[in-house]
Protein backbone atom coordinates (compact mmCIF):
# COMPACT_ATOMS: atom_id res chain seq x y z
CA UNK A 1 0.00 0.00 0.00
CA UNK A 2 1.31 3.21 -0.97
CA UNK A 3 4.26 1.98 -2.77
CA UNK A 4 4.38 3.71 -6.32
CA UNK A 5 5.08 1.52 -9.01
CA UNK A 6 8.02 2.61 -10.35
CA UNK A 7 8.35 0.08 -13.75
CA UNK A 8 5.29 -1.11 -15.49
CA UNK A 9 7.01 -3.90 -17.26
CA UNK A 10 8.16 -7.24 -16.58
CA UNK A 11 11.07 -8.62 -17.08
CA UNK A 12 9.13 -11.11 -19.19
CA UNK A 13 7.57 -8.05 -21.74
CA UNK A 14 11.23 -7.23 -21.69
CA UNK A 15 12.49 -9.95 -22.99
CA UNK A 16 9.75 -10.20 -25.25
CA UNK A 17 10.11 -6.75 -26.60
CA UNK A 18 13.76 -7.33 -26.93
CA UNK A 19 13.52 -10.64 -28.90
CA UNK A 20 10.60 -8.73 -30.97
CA UNK A 21 12.78 -5.91 -32.00
CA UNK A 22 15.49 -8.33 -33.29
CA UNK A 23 17.64 -7.93 -30.52
CA UNK A 24 18.10 -3.81 -31.77
CA UNK A 25 17.64 -2.84 -28.28
CA UNK A 26 18.93 -3.60 -25.09
CA UNK A 27 17.27 -3.30 -21.92
CA UNK A 28 17.79 0.21 -20.78
CA UNK A 29 16.87 1.27 -23.85
CA UNK A 30 13.71 -0.49 -23.65
CA UNK A 31 13.35 0.94 -20.26
CA UNK A 32 13.89 4.42 -21.68
CA UNK A 33 12.06 4.16 -25.02
CA UNK A 34 9.20 2.67 -22.44
CA UNK A 35 9.24 6.27 -20.21
CA UNK A 36 9.59 7.85 -23.43
CA UNK A 37 6.19 6.38 -24.44
CA UNK A 38 4.20 7.29 -20.87
CA UNK A 39 5.59 10.90 -21.73
CA UNK A 40 4.02 10.77 -25.09
CA UNK A 41 0.69 9.20 -24.32
CA UNK A 42 -1.56 12.05 -22.46
CA UNK A 43 -3.75 10.76 -20.29
CA UNK A 44 -2.33 7.21 -20.09
CA UNK A 45 -4.46 5.29 -22.89
CA UNK A 46 -2.00 3.23 -23.71
CA UNK A 47 -1.42 4.48 -26.80
CA UNK A 48 -0.33 7.17 -29.05
CA UNK A 49 -2.27 9.38 -31.18
CA UNK A 50 -1.43 10.91 -34.55
CA UNK A 51 -1.73 14.40 -32.69
CA UNK A 52 0.59 13.56 -29.98
CA UNK A 53 3.28 12.53 -32.36
CA UNK A 54 2.95 15.85 -34.49
CA UNK A 55 3.13 17.73 -30.90
CA UNK A 56 6.99 17.00 -31.09
CA UNK A 57 7.69 20.37 -32.67
CA UNK A 58 11.22 18.30 -34.32
CA UNK A 59 9.11 15.92 -35.89
CA UNK A 60 6.37 17.97 -36.93
CA UNK A 61 8.83 20.18 -39.37
CA UNK A 62 10.10 16.91 -40.76
CA UNK A 63 9.02 16.71 -44.30
CA UNK A 64 8.02 12.88 -44.16
CA UNK A 65 5.82 13.72 -40.49
CA UNK A 66 2.50 13.09 -42.66
CA UNK A 67 3.40 10.05 -44.06
CA UNK A 68 4.73 8.95 -40.54
CA UNK A 69 2.35 10.03 -38.35
CA UNK A 70 0.08 7.74 -40.59
CA UNK A 71 2.11 4.74 -39.85
CA UNK A 72 2.63 5.77 -35.88
CA UNK A 73 -1.27 6.43 -35.71
CA UNK A 74 -2.87 4.57 -32.32
CA UNK A 75 0.19 2.34 -31.43
CA UNK A 76 0.82 0.78 -28.46
CA UNK A 77 4.25 0.70 -26.77
CA UNK A 78 5.07 -3.00 -28.97
CA UNK A 79 4.18 -1.21 -31.81
CA UNK A 80 6.24 1.23 -30.83
CA UNK A 81 9.25 -0.40 -29.99
CA UNK A 82 8.62 -2.23 -33.24
CA UNK A 83 8.35 0.39 -35.46
CA UNK A 84 11.74 2.05 -34.13
CA UNK A 85 13.63 -1.17 -33.78
CA UNK A 86 14.53 -0.92 -37.32
CA UNK A 87 16.29 2.52 -37.48
CA UNK A 88 18.73 1.75 -34.59
CA UNK A 89 22.13 1.34 -35.28
CA UNK A 90 22.19 -2.51 -33.98
CA UNK A 91 19.45 -3.37 -36.74
CA UNK A 92 20.03 -5.76 -39.72
CA UNK A 93 20.48 -4.28 -43.21
CA UNK A 94 17.78 -6.44 -44.43
CA UNK A 95 15.23 -4.73 -41.54
CA UNK A 96 16.40 -1.25 -42.37
CA UNK A 97 15.94 -1.93 -46.16
CA UNK A 98 11.84 -3.21 -45.33
CA UNK A 99 11.47 0.00 -42.80
CA UNK A 100 12.45 2.18 -45.66
CA UNK A 101 10.16 -0.09 -48.16
CA UNK A 102 6.92 0.13 -46.08
CA UNK A 103 7.50 3.87 -45.66
CA UNK A 104 7.27 3.87 -49.38
CA UNK A 105 4.55 1.71 -49.89
CA UNK A 106 1.76 3.41 -49.35
CA UNK A 107 -0.93 1.65 -49.75
CA UNK A 108 0.67 -1.24 -47.74
CA UNK A 109 0.25 -3.86 -51.10
CA UNK A 110 3.93 -4.85 -50.92
CA UNK A 111 4.60 -3.12 -53.78
CA UNK A 112 5.65 0.70 -54.20
CA UNK A 113 3.41 1.53 -57.21
CA UNK A 114 4.22 5.20 -59.05
CA UNK A 115 1.16 6.17 -56.90
CA UNK A 116 2.45 5.17 -54.20
CA UNK A 117 6.61 7.20 -55.08
CA UNK A 118 4.04 10.09 -56.29
CA UNK A 119 3.21 10.77 -52.81
CA UNK A 120 5.98 10.20 -50.68
CA UNK A 121 8.26 11.85 -53.17
CA UNK A 122 6.02 14.62 -53.28
CA UNK A 123 6.34 15.09 -49.59
CA UNK A 124 9.60 14.61 -50.01
CA UNK A 125 10.69 17.46 -52.60
CA UNK A 126 7.04 19.40 -51.80
CA UNK A 127 6.16 21.61 -55.36
CA UNK A 128 9.31 23.07 -56.11
CA UNK A 129 9.49 20.40 -58.47
CA UNK A 130 7.10 20.22 -61.37
CA UNK A 131 4.73 17.20 -62.26
CA UNK A 132 6.26 16.42 -65.37
CA UNK A 133 9.80 16.43 -63.94
CA UNK A 134 8.21 14.23 -60.96
CA UNK A 135 6.84 11.70 -63.33
CA UNK A 136 9.88 11.40 -65.62
CA UNK A 137 12.24 10.49 -61.95
CA UNK A 138 9.67 7.91 -61.56
CA UNK A 139 9.68 6.78 -64.72
CA UNK A 140 13.19 6.65 -65.05
CA UNK A 141 13.60 4.99 -60.98
CA UNK A 142 11.20 2.06 -62.70
CA UNK A 143 12.98 2.05 -66.13
CA UNK A 144 16.49 1.66 -63.88
CA UNK A 145 15.42 -0.91 -61.74
CA UNK A 146 13.12 -3.23 -64.35
CA UNK A 147 10.10 -3.34 -62.60
CA UNK A 148 7.49 -5.63 -63.25
CA UNK A 149 3.42 -4.72 -63.39
CA UNK A 150 2.63 -3.62 -60.01
CA UNK A 151 5.72 -1.94 -58.91
CA UNK A 152 9.05 -2.33 -56.89
CA UNK A 153 8.19 -5.42 -54.84
CA UNK A 154 10.93 -5.38 -51.75
CA UNK A 155 13.23 -8.10 -53.85
CA UNK A 156 13.52 -4.98 -56.20
CA UNK A 157 13.61 -2.59 -53.66
CA UNK A 158 16.94 -4.33 -52.41
CA UNK A 159 18.70 -4.94 -55.12
CA UNK A 160 18.24 -1.68 -56.55
CA UNK A 161 20.20 -0.40 -52.94
CA UNK A 162 22.36 -2.72 -53.19
CA UNK A 163 26.34 -2.02 -52.38
CA UNK A 164 24.91 1.26 -50.63
CA UNK A 165 25.24 1.59 -47.08
CA UNK A 166 21.92 2.39 -44.98
CA UNK A 167 23.31 4.90 -42.67
CA UNK A 168 19.68 4.28 -40.09
CA UNK A 169 21.34 5.01 -36.39
CA UNK A 170 18.83 6.42 -34.30
CA UNK A 171 19.82 6.24 -30.79
CA UNK A 172 18.27 5.99 -27.68
CA UNK A 173 19.30 8.04 -24.95
CA UNK A 174 19.76 6.45 -21.62
CA UNK A 175 18.94 8.17 -18.81
CA UNK A 176 21.34 7.12 -15.58
CA UNK B 1 23.47 13.73 -52.22
CA UNK B 2 25.67 14.22 -49.73
CA UNK B 3 23.69 17.61 -47.84
CA UNK B 4 22.33 18.56 -44.75
CA UNK B 5 20.65 21.88 -43.67
CA UNK B 6 22.31 22.99 -40.46
CA UNK B 7 20.94 26.10 -38.80
CA UNK B 8 23.32 27.50 -36.67
CA UNK B 9 24.73 30.84 -35.07
CA UNK B 10 26.85 32.80 -37.12
CA UNK B 11 28.65 35.43 -35.35
CA UNK B 12 27.73 38.14 -33.44
CA UNK B 13 24.60 39.41 -35.21
CA UNK B 14 23.20 36.06 -34.88
CA UNK B 15 22.24 35.71 -38.33
CA UNK B 16 20.72 32.02 -39.16
CA UNK B 17 23.76 30.29 -41.28
CA UNK B 18 22.82 27.55 -43.67
CA UNK B 19 26.20 25.13 -43.05
CA UNK B 20 26.29 22.10 -44.94
CA UNK B 21 27.97 18.94 -43.15
CA UNK B 22 30.18 17.52 -45.93
CA UNK B 23 30.76 14.68 -43.75
CA UNK B 24 27.08 13.42 -43.34
CA UNK B 25 25.23 11.56 -46.06
CA UNK B 26 21.52 12.51 -46.75
CA UNK B 27 19.50 15.81 -46.21
CA UNK B 28 17.95 16.80 -42.91
CA UNK B 29 17.78 18.85 -40.00
CA UNK B 30 20.80 16.98 -37.78
CA UNK B 31 21.80 20.15 -35.66
CA UNK B 32 18.08 20.22 -34.14
CA UNK B 33 19.02 17.43 -32.04
CA UNK B 34 20.33 20.28 -29.69
CA UNK B 35 21.19 18.21 -26.93
CA UNK B 36 23.57 21.01 -26.01
CA UNK B 37 20.87 23.63 -25.96
CA UNK B 38 22.92 26.12 -28.46
CA UNK B 39 21.44 29.02 -28.92
CA UNK B 40 20.24 30.04 -32.38
CA UNK B 41 18.70 27.12 -33.40
CA UNK B 42 15.62 26.73 -35.23
CA UNK B 43 13.21 28.61 -33.01
CA UNK B 44 15.63 31.60 -32.52
CA UNK B 45 16.19 31.20 -36.23
CA UNK B 46 12.38 32.27 -37.08
CA UNK B 47 12.31 34.64 -34.25
CA UNK B 48 15.05 35.87 -36.19
CA UNK B 49 13.70 35.72 -39.11
CA UNK B 50 10.23 37.27 -38.28
CA UNK B 51 12.03 40.06 -36.80
CA UNK B 52 14.27 40.64 -39.30
CA UNK B 53 12.26 40.21 -42.15
CA UNK B 54 13.46 39.75 -45.66
CA UNK B 55 17.16 40.78 -44.60
CA UNK B 56 17.59 37.22 -42.91
CA UNK B 57 15.55 35.58 -45.30
CA UNK B 58 17.91 36.76 -48.39
CA UNK B 59 20.50 35.84 -46.23
CA UNK B 60 19.08 32.17 -45.65
CA UNK B 61 18.31 31.87 -49.41
CA UNK B 62 21.55 32.51 -50.29
CA UNK B 63 23.13 30.26 -47.69
CA UNK B 64 20.31 27.43 -49.41
CA UNK B 65 21.34 28.38 -52.73
CA UNK B 66 25.08 27.86 -51.82
CA UNK B 67 24.19 24.05 -50.09
CA UNK B 68 22.03 23.39 -53.31
CA UNK B 69 24.56 24.30 -55.54
CA UNK B 70 27.14 22.20 -53.49
CA UNK B 71 25.06 19.50 -53.02
CA UNK B 72 24.56 18.88 -56.66
CA UNK B 73 28.09 19.08 -57.33
CA UNK B 74 29.13 16.61 -54.90
CA UNK B 75 26.09 14.52 -55.91
CA UNK B 76 27.48 14.47 -59.46
CA UNK B 77 30.97 13.86 -58.16
CA UNK B 78 29.41 10.62 -55.57
CA UNK B 79 27.14 9.15 -57.14
CA UNK B 80 27.48 9.72 -61.28
CA UNK B 81 23.74 10.20 -61.27
CA UNK B 82 22.74 6.96 -59.30
CA UNK B 83 18.85 7.47 -59.74
CA UNK B 84 18.33 4.73 -57.55
CA UNK B 85 20.16 5.90 -54.55
CA UNK B 86 18.76 9.26 -54.71
CA UNK B 87 15.32 8.47 -54.57
CA UNK B 88 15.08 4.94 -53.24
CA UNK B 89 17.23 6.43 -50.02
CA UNK B 90 15.28 8.25 -47.49
CA UNK B 91 17.12 7.33 -44.21
CA UNK B 92 18.13 10.44 -43.37
CA UNK B 93 14.55 11.89 -42.67
CA UNK B 94 13.93 8.67 -41.00
CA UNK B 95 16.93 9.09 -39.21
CA UNK B 96 15.74 12.88 -38.05
CA UNK B 97 12.19 11.77 -37.43
CA UNK B 98 13.17 8.82 -34.93
CA UNK B 99 15.43 11.22 -32.75
CA UNK B 100 12.63 13.19 -32.66
CA UNK B 101 10.62 10.29 -31.60
CA UNK B 102 12.51 8.89 -29.01
CA UNK B 103 13.94 12.17 -27.42
CA UNK B 104 13.14 15.72 -27.79
CA UNK B 105 14.25 19.01 -25.83
CA UNK B 106 10.98 20.25 -26.17
CA UNK B 107 9.00 18.20 -24.50
CA UNK B 108 11.46 17.73 -21.35
CA UNK B 109 10.79 20.72 -20.50
CA UNK B 110 7.49 20.51 -19.48
CA UNK B 111 8.16 17.36 -17.03
CA UNK B 112 6.88 16.83 -13.94
CA UNK B 113 8.36 15.47 -10.82
CA UNK B 114 6.52 12.48 -10.05
CA UNK B 115 5.28 12.11 -6.84
CA UNK B 116 7.76 9.79 -4.60
CA UNK B 117 6.73 9.11 -1.16
CA UNK B 118 9.24 7.54 1.33
CA UNK B 119 7.21 4.60 2.60
CA UNK B 120 10.50 2.57 2.09
CA UNK B 121 10.21 0.45 4.87
CA UNK B 122 8.75 -1.11 8.26
CA UNK B 123 9.50 1.89 10.42
CA UNK B 124 8.95 4.07 7.80
CA UNK B 125 5.77 3.66 6.57
CA UNK B 126 3.97 4.76 9.46
CA UNK B 127 5.62 7.55 9.99
CA UNK B 128 4.94 8.45 6.76
CA UNK B 129 1.50 7.20 6.72
CA UNK B 130 0.85 9.59 9.78
CA UNK B 131 2.23 12.25 7.64
CA UNK B 132 -0.63 11.25 4.61
CA UNK B 133 -3.24 11.69 7.57
CA UNK B 134 -1.66 14.45 8.83
CA UNK B 135 -1.73 16.73 5.50
CA UNK B 136 -4.62 15.76 4.35
CA UNK B 137 -7.32 15.32 7.17
CA UNK B 138 -6.48 18.15 9.41
CA UNK B 139 -3.51 20.24 7.29
CA UNK B 140 -5.76 20.87 4.11
CA UNK B 141 -9.22 20.81 5.56
CA UNK B 142 -7.43 23.94 7.97
CA UNK B 143 -6.02 25.81 4.84
CA UNK B 144 -9.20 25.45 2.88
CA UNK B 145 -10.95 26.72 5.15
CA UNK B 146 -8.52 29.91 5.64
CA UNK B 147 -8.41 30.23 1.78
CA UNK B 148 -11.88 30.08 1.82
CA UNK B 149 -12.01 33.24 5.07
CA UNK B 150 -9.34 35.10 3.41
CA UNK B 151 -11.64 34.86 -0.43
CA UNK B 152 -14.59 35.92 1.87
CA UNK B 153 -12.99 38.70 3.32
CA UNK B 154 -11.26 39.92 0.02
CA UNK B 155 -14.72 40.05 -1.45
CA UNK B 156 -16.48 41.94 0.86
CA UNK B 157 -13.49 44.27 1.59
CA UNK B 158 -13.94 45.16 -2.39
CA UNK B 159 -17.47 45.84 -2.23
CA UNK B 160 -16.91 47.89 1.42
CA UNK B 161 -13.70 50.20 -0.19
CA UNK B 162 -15.89 50.98 -3.73
CA UNK B 163 -17.99 52.63 -1.36
CA UNK B 164 -15.79 54.11 1.47
CA UNK B 165 -13.21 55.44 -1.11
CA UNK B 166 -12.50 56.96 -4.14
CA UNK B 167 -9.78 57.68 -6.47
CA UNK B 168 -6.22 57.24 -5.70
CA UNK B 169 -7.27 55.79 -1.67
CA UNK B 170 -9.65 53.09 -3.51
CA UNK B 171 -6.51 52.17 -5.28
CA UNK B 172 -4.33 51.67 -2.58
CA UNK B 173 -7.29 49.71 -0.19
CA UNK B 174 -7.22 47.38 -3.60
CA UNK B 175 -3.91 46.65 -3.84
CA UNK B 176 -3.45 46.10 -0.26
CA UNK B 177 -6.81 43.28 -0.49
CA UNK B 178 -4.83 41.94 -3.67
CA UNK B 179 -1.82 41.66 -1.18
CA UNK B 180 -3.82 39.88 1.32
CA UNK B 181 -5.46 37.61 -1.06
CA UNK B 182 -2.13 36.40 -2.21
CA UNK B 183 -0.71 36.10 1.36
CA UNK B 184 -3.53 34.03 1.92
CA UNK B 185 -2.63 32.22 -0.64
CA UNK B 186 0.85 31.78 0.43
CA UNK B 187 -0.29 30.54 3.73
CA UNK B 188 -2.94 27.92 2.22
CA UNK B 189 0.18 25.96 1.00
CA UNK B 190 2.60 27.02 3.68
CA UNK B 191 5.06 29.26 1.75
CA UNK B 192 8.28 29.38 2.96
CA UNK B 193 9.41 31.69 0.18
CA UNK B 194 12.98 33.43 0.69
CA UNK B 195 13.19 37.11 -0.77
CA UNK B 196 16.28 37.92 -1.55
CA UNK B 197 17.35 41.75 -3.32
CA UNK B 198 15.73 45.04 -2.19
CA UNK B 199 11.83 45.26 -2.39
CA UNK B 200 10.50 46.50 -5.38
CA UNK B 201 8.85 49.63 -5.34
CA UNK B 202 6.83 51.72 -8.31
CA UNK B 203 8.38 53.38 -10.38
CA UNK B 204 7.71 54.97 -14.21
CA UNK B 205 9.79 53.16 -17.05
CA UNK B 206 10.47 49.91 -15.08
CA UNK B 207 9.17 46.78 -15.99
CA UNK B 208 9.71 43.45 -13.76
CA UNK B 209 10.39 39.95 -15.73
CA UNK B 210 10.46 36.39 -14.18
CA UNK B 211 10.67 33.17 -15.28
CA UNK B 212 7.65 30.86 -15.19
CA UNK B 213 6.34 27.66 -13.37
CA UNK B 214 2.80 27.72 -12.18
CA UNK B 215 0.53 31.19 -11.98
CA UNK B 216 1.26 30.54 -8.28
CA UNK B 217 4.03 32.96 -9.03
CA UNK B 218 1.93 35.63 -8.77
CA UNK B 219 0.78 35.21 -5.66
CA UNK B 220 4.56 34.49 -4.52
CA UNK B 221 5.64 37.61 -6.29
CA UNK B 222 2.24 39.49 -4.93
CA UNK B 223 2.34 38.49 -1.33
CA UNK B 224 5.58 41.08 -0.92
CA UNK B 225 4.82 43.51 -3.48
CA UNK B 226 1.69 43.97 -5.70
CA UNK B 227 2.34 43.51 -9.14
CA UNK B 228 0.24 44.13 -11.93
CA UNK B 229 0.79 41.12 -14.76
CA UNK B 230 0.37 40.65 -18.29
CA UNK B 231 -1.55 37.22 -18.05
CA UNK B 232 -3.91 34.50 -20.55
CA UNK B 233 -7.31 34.94 -19.28
CA UNK B 234 -8.01 31.72 -17.73
CA UNK B 235 -11.64 30.21 -17.52
CA UNK B 236 -14.18 29.56 -14.65
CA UNK B 237 -13.14 31.12 -10.66
CA UNK B 238 -9.67 31.93 -11.63
CA UNK B 239 -11.30 33.96 -15.07
CA UNK B 240 -13.43 35.66 -12.43
CA UNK B 241 -10.89 37.20 -10.32
CA UNK B 242 -9.08 38.29 -12.85
CA UNK B 243 -11.64 40.19 -14.45
CA UNK B 244 -13.70 41.11 -11.03
CA UNK B 245 -10.94 41.83 -9.18
CA UNK B 246 -7.31 41.84 -10.61
CA UNK B 247 -8.16 44.45 -13.00
CA UNK B 248 -7.81 47.00 -10.47
CA UNK B 249 -4.29 46.33 -10.18
CA UNK B 250 -4.10 47.14 -13.87
CA UNK B 251 -3.45 43.79 -15.15
CA UNK B 252 -3.90 42.98 -18.64
CA UNK B 253 -4.77 39.96 -20.05
CA UNK B 254 -5.28 38.19 -23.14
CA UNK B 255 -5.68 35.01 -25.43
CA UNK B 256 -2.79 33.12 -26.56
CA UNK B 257 -3.44 32.38 -29.92
CA UNK B 258 -5.17 35.59 -30.96
CA UNK B 259 -2.59 37.43 -32.44
CA UNK B 260 -4.96 40.59 -32.36
CA UNK B 261 -5.05 40.72 -28.74
CA UNK B 262 -1.38 40.70 -28.57
CA UNK B 263 -0.88 43.89 -30.17
CA UNK B 264 -3.62 45.32 -27.88
CA UNK B 265 -1.74 44.67 -25.25
CA UNK B 266 1.84 45.62 -26.57
CA UNK B 267 0.09 49.00 -26.94
CA UNK B 268 -1.33 48.56 -23.79
CA UNK B 269 1.44 47.42 -21.68
CA UNK B 270 3.68 50.35 -23.21
CA UNK B 271 1.10 52.88 -21.73
CA UNK B 272 1.16 51.06 -18.59
CA UNK B 273 4.64 51.09 -17.87
CA UNK B 274 5.46 54.61 -18.54
CA UNK B 275 2.33 56.09 -16.24
CA UNK B 276 4.07 56.87 -12.85
CA UNK B 277 0.85 56.01 -10.99
CA UNK B 278 0.73 52.40 -11.99
CA UNK B 279 1.39 49.33 -10.02
CA UNK B 280 4.52 47.75 -11.08
CA UNK B 281 4.24 45.57 -13.95
CA UNK B 282 5.13 42.12 -13.97
CA UNK B 283 5.79 40.28 -17.54
CA UNK B 284 6.34 36.07 -18.15
CA UNK B 285 8.64 36.79 -21.19
CA UNK B 286 8.26 32.66 -21.66
CA UNK B 287 4.61 32.56 -22.19
CA UNK B 288 4.01 29.16 -20.18
CA UNK B 289 4.81 27.42 -17.56
CA UNK B 290 7.99 25.56 -17.45
CA UNK B 291 8.92 23.17 -14.92
CA UNK B 292 11.79 25.25 -13.35
CA UNK B 293 14.31 23.29 -14.34
CA UNK B 294 14.59 24.89 -17.98
CA UNK B 295 14.27 28.38 -19.20
CA UNK B 296 12.45 27.94 -22.65
CA UNK B 297 13.04 31.23 -25.47
CA UNK B 298 11.98 34.83 -23.93
CA UNK B 299 9.63 36.87 -25.94
CA UNK B 300 11.12 40.15 -26.96
CA UNK B 301 7.89 41.98 -26.21
CA UNK B 302 8.94 43.13 -22.46
CA UNK B 303 12.34 43.99 -23.70
CA UNK B 304 11.00 46.47 -26.45
CA UNK B 305 9.30 49.00 -24.21
CA UNK B 306 11.88 51.52 -23.62
CA UNK B 307 11.96 50.58 -19.82
CA UNK B 308 14.22 49.67 -17.83
CA UNK B 309 14.15 45.69 -16.76
CA UNK B 310 14.21 44.22 -13.31
CA UNK B 311 14.96 40.40 -13.40
CA UNK B 312 13.43 38.42 -10.76
CA UNK B 313 14.15 34.57 -10.01
CA UNK B 314 12.04 32.31 -9.07
CA UNK B 315 13.35 29.07 -7.96
CA UNK B 316 11.04 26.17 -6.24
CA UNK B 317 12.56 23.73 -4.20
CA UNK B 318 10.96 20.56 -5.20
CA UNK B 319 11.38 18.54 -1.69
CA UNK B 320 7.91 18.58 -0.70
CA UNK B 321 6.17 19.31 -3.78
CA UNK B 322 6.70 20.17 -7.46
CA UNK B 323 5.14 23.50 -8.18
CA UNK B 324 5.25 22.95 -12.14
CA UNK B 325 1.46 23.99 -12.75
CA UNK B 326 1.17 21.11 -16.30
CA UNK B 327 -1.54 22.59 -17.75
CA UNK B 328 -2.68 20.34 -19.94
CA UNK B 329 -2.68 17.38 -17.51
CA UNK B 330 -4.31 19.12 -14.44
CA UNK B 331 -6.37 21.89 -13.82
CA UNK B 332 -5.48 25.12 -11.99
CA UNK B 333 -7.77 23.71 -9.10
CA UNK B 334 -6.29 20.49 -8.67
CA UNK B 335 -2.62 21.77 -8.98
CA UNK B 336 -3.80 24.19 -5.85
CA UNK B 337 -4.87 21.04 -4.01
CA UNK B 338 -2.45 19.54 -4.29
CA UNK B 339 -0.05 22.54 -2.88
CA UNK B 340 -2.40 22.41 -0.25
CA UNK B 341 -2.03 18.41 0.28
CA UNK B 342 1.15 18.95 0.62
CA UNK B 343 4.17 19.68 3.83
CA UNK B 344 5.47 23.01 2.58
CA UNK B 345 6.43 25.00 -0.46
CA UNK B 346 9.74 25.96 -0.19
CA UNK B 347 10.85 28.72 -3.02
CA UNK B 348 13.36 31.30 -3.37
CA UNK B 349 12.35 34.86 -4.89
CA UNK B 350 15.90 36.56 -5.94
CA UNK B 351 15.22 40.24 -7.34
CA UNK B 352 18.26 40.84 -9.43
CA UNK B 353 20.02 44.19 -10.48
CA UNK B 354 18.01 45.74 -13.01
CA UNK B 355 19.59 45.88 -16.58
CA UNK B 356 19.05 48.82 -19.66
CA UNK B 357 19.30 47.54 -23.50
CA UNK B 358 22.64 48.26 -24.51
CA UNK B 359 23.45 50.25 -27.21
CA UNK B 360 23.25 48.71 -30.45
CA UNK B 361 21.66 45.99 -28.99
CA UNK B 362 18.41 44.13 -30.07
CA UNK B 363 15.06 43.49 -28.52
CA UNK B 364 15.93 40.17 -28.97
CA UNK B 365 19.54 39.70 -27.78
CA UNK B 366 18.54 41.74 -24.80
CA UNK B 367 15.94 39.16 -23.93
CA UNK B 368 18.41 36.54 -24.44
CA UNK B 369 20.99 38.31 -21.93
CA UNK B 370 18.30 38.69 -19.73
CA UNK B 371 17.12 34.89 -19.58
CA UNK B 372 20.71 33.74 -19.31
CA UNK B 373 21.11 36.53 -16.10
CA UNK B 374 17.39 34.76 -14.70
CA UNK B 375 18.87 31.33 -15.86
CA UNK B 376 21.79 31.33 -14.18
CA UNK B 377 20.32 32.60 -10.70
CA UNK B 378 17.77 30.43 -11.12
CA UNK B 379 20.02 27.75 -12.06
CA UNK B 380 17.81 26.71 -15.04
CA UNK B 381 19.22 25.21 -18.06
CA UNK B 382 17.86 27.40 -21.31
CA UNK B 383 16.31 25.57 -24.18
CA UNK B 384 15.56 27.42 -27.36
CA UNK B 385 12.02 26.61 -27.89
CA UNK B 386 9.48 28.84 -28.14
CA UNK B 387 7.23 28.04 -25.35
CA UNK B 388 3.94 28.72 -27.43
CA UNK B 389 4.83 25.15 -29.54
CA UNK B 390 2.81 23.93 -26.74
CA UNK B 391 -0.17 25.39 -28.31
CA UNK B 392 0.33 24.89 -31.90
CA UNK B 393 2.22 22.55 -34.49
CA UNK B 394 5.47 24.35 -35.53
CA UNK B 395 5.29 22.67 -39.18
CA UNK B 396 2.00 24.28 -39.33
CA UNK B 397 3.18 27.83 -38.55
CA UNK B 398 6.43 27.43 -40.17
CA UNK B 399 5.80 25.84 -43.36
CA UNK B 400 8.99 27.62 -44.49
CA UNK B 401 11.17 25.26 -42.46
CA UNK B 402 10.02 22.15 -43.87
CA UNK B 403 10.03 23.71 -47.83
CA UNK B 404 13.77 24.35 -46.68
CA UNK B 405 14.43 20.99 -46.64
CA UNK B 406 12.62 20.14 -49.92
CA UNK B 407 14.00 22.20 -51.84
CA UNK B 408 17.62 20.56 -51.15
CA UNK B 409 15.49 16.92 -51.84
CA UNK B 410 14.35 17.85 -54.73
CA UNK B 411 17.60 19.93 -55.99
CA UNK B 412 19.12 16.76 -55.44
CA UNK B 413 16.84 14.61 -57.82
CA UNK B 414 16.03 17.45 -60.51
CA UNK B 415 19.17 16.23 -61.78
CA UNK B 416 17.28 12.66 -62.53
CA UNK B 417 14.20 14.63 -64.78
CA UNK B 418 14.33 13.91 -68.15
CA UNK B 419 15.87 17.43 -69.77
CA UNK B 420 12.80 17.63 -71.96
CA UNK B 421 10.50 17.47 -68.89
CA UNK B 422 12.88 19.95 -67.18
CA UNK B 423 12.09 22.68 -69.80
CA UNK B 424 8.64 22.34 -70.01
Amino acid sequence: MGQSMSFGLTQFDVDELIAYSKGAFTQQEIEALYKRFRALDRGRKGFITADEFLSIPELSINPLAKRLAYLFESINFREFVGLLAPLSRAASREDKLRCMFSVYDVDGDGAISEEDMEIVLRQLAGSSLSDEELKSIIAKVMRTAGVGERGLTFPDYKAALEGLEIDLHVEVPIED
Amino acid sequence: MASAVRFKDQGAAGNGGLHRTSSGQGYGLRSLKNKTFSRGDLPAFAAEQEMQGQESTKVMQLAVDEAVVLAEREGAAQHQGNVLADVLDISSPLNDAAAAIVDDSFLRCFKTLPDDPWNWNAYLFPLWLMGVVVRNCILFPLRLIMLLLGFVIFVLGFAVVGLLFKGHRLKQAERWLVQFLCRMFVVSWTGVIKYHGPRPVPQAGRVWVANHSSMIDFAVLGAYSPFAAIMQLHPGWVGLIQKRYLKSLGCLWFNRTQAQDRTLVAQRMREHVHNPDSTPLLIFPEGTCVNNEYCVMFKRGAFDLDATVCPVAIKYNKIFVDAFWNSKKQSFTAHLMKLMRSWALVCDVYFLEPQNRQPGESAQQFAERMQRIIADKARLRIAPWDGYLKYYNLGEKHPDLIEKQRRVFSEAIRQHAEPAAASA
